[in-house]
């Protein structure tokens, strides 16, 4: 199955390739709403994720003869986003990683684990996280990123990633435990 | 190491992917974007397929002009047309007019007898034959330079067929008034 959807992927990505416009509108319907989502739990602003988006598949069309098919298409455009949306952040100097005022709030003892999880808990809980969270916690927990490529993304050491994810998860579970 | 509150997230990740963007507008601003850059792309033509069979195209029809009259009418004058031809008939001009002149020289030679003269018409219409076949041949492979300079040896070989009985001639001519001088 997998590979049949990889095949129609190719073919649609050989053809936009070509400048085919069909097969790029094809391709964008395909992942359009999943970037949407990375980019709005990344940005946070419906505007900010529209234009990160869209500038995302711009380029992608624009650079699609440089995608050799090392990662499927999806992970490729996925990067795209990310490296987009912590750009966009950049700019509207909103921090990328944890404010020490954060930390300073959380309790040191590691929280209880959590019995029942309850995925809409930790949606609202991650939307109730502070930026410099939300991002680590993204990458790491929803889109899959090792502390490696985090670290390439974010610009810090892997050790940093590691550490701030600790805090970042230890806050997440503090605020889904008060929901 | 992943605990299972990761591991639960990490499995229903799509759960969290529930955003719905605006798809029309988005792309119309995607598509206005990508026509806009298309425009002003310089699209190298060597690369596409379209232009590579046009080009064919282009380069069969231009050697069938060239090389349509003669490979359809082979005796037709319409092969003057053509540059390869036209090159034949210059050399062959230059040459005919070199060599009419000569033989014509011969001809009217007072110390020539006929049988002489007979000998070396003869000679001349050898060769003759020899340049109407090569010229058939020509007509076959027009890029065949051997056949041109077999046609361009054919010539010279006449011409130097005359020269050295002009030579001949002049030379006993200067030996019997030289005898005469010295009788």
């Amino acid at each position: 199955m997998e590979t049949i959807v990889q095949n129609t992927h190719k073919e649609l990505v050989e053809k936009s390739k070509l400048g085919d416009r069909n097969s790029q509108y094809k391709l964008y319907e395909l992942y359009v709403d999943a970037m949407y989502s990375i980019s709005m739990r990344m940005v946070g602003i419906k505007e900010d994720a529209e234009d990160v988006v869209q500038d995302s598949f711009i380029d992608a069309f624009k650079k699609i003869n440089s995608f050799k098919y090392e990662s499927s298409f999806g992970a490729w455009l996925k990067r795209i986003v990310i490296n987009k949306s912590i750009n966009h952040l950049k700019v509207k100097r909103i921090a990328l990683t944890p404010i020490e005022d954060h930390e300073y709030h959380l309790k040191d003892e590691t929280p209880e684990p959590i019995e029942k999880i309850d995925l809409i808990k930790v949606k609202l809980g991650i939307e109730k996280l502070p930026q410099g969270y939300k991002q680590i916690i993204c990458l790491y927990l929803i889109e899959g990123y090792d502390h490696n490529e985090i670290g390439e993304i974010l610009e810090i050491s892997t050790s940093t990633s590691k550490s701030q994810y600790h805090r970042a998860k230890k806050k997440l579970i503090e605020i889904i435990k008060g929901l | 190491m992943m605990d299972n509150f990761e591991k639960h997230i990490r499995e229903n990740k799509d759960f969290f992917n529930d955003k719905k963007a605006d798809k029309n507008k988005m792309w119309d601003a995607i598509s206005k974007e990508l026509d806009t850059v298309e425009s002003k792309k310089v699209i190298p033509l060597w690369k596409s397929t379209g232009f590579k069979i046009a080009a064919s195209i282009i380069i069969i029809l231009g050697l069938l002009t060239i090389a349509g009259p003669i490979l359809l009418h082979p005796n037709n004058a319409g092969i003057e047309t053509s540059y390869a031809n036209k090159e034949v008939l210059d050399i062959e001009f230059h040459y005919k007019n070199l060599v009419e002149h000569q033989v014509k020289l011969v001809q009217e030679h007072p110390a020539l007898s006929k049988e002489d003269k007979k000998e070396f018409l003869s000679f001349m219409q050898d060769l003759d034959d020899e340049y109407d076949e090569l010229k058939i041949e020509m007509k076959k492979n027009l890029d065949n330079e051997r056949i041109l300079e077999a046609l361009i040896g054919n010539y010279k070989k006449r011409i130097e067929l005359i020269e050295n009985l002009l030579k001949q001639i002049n030379s006993s001519k200067k030996i019997n008034e030289d005898y005469g001088y010295t009788l």
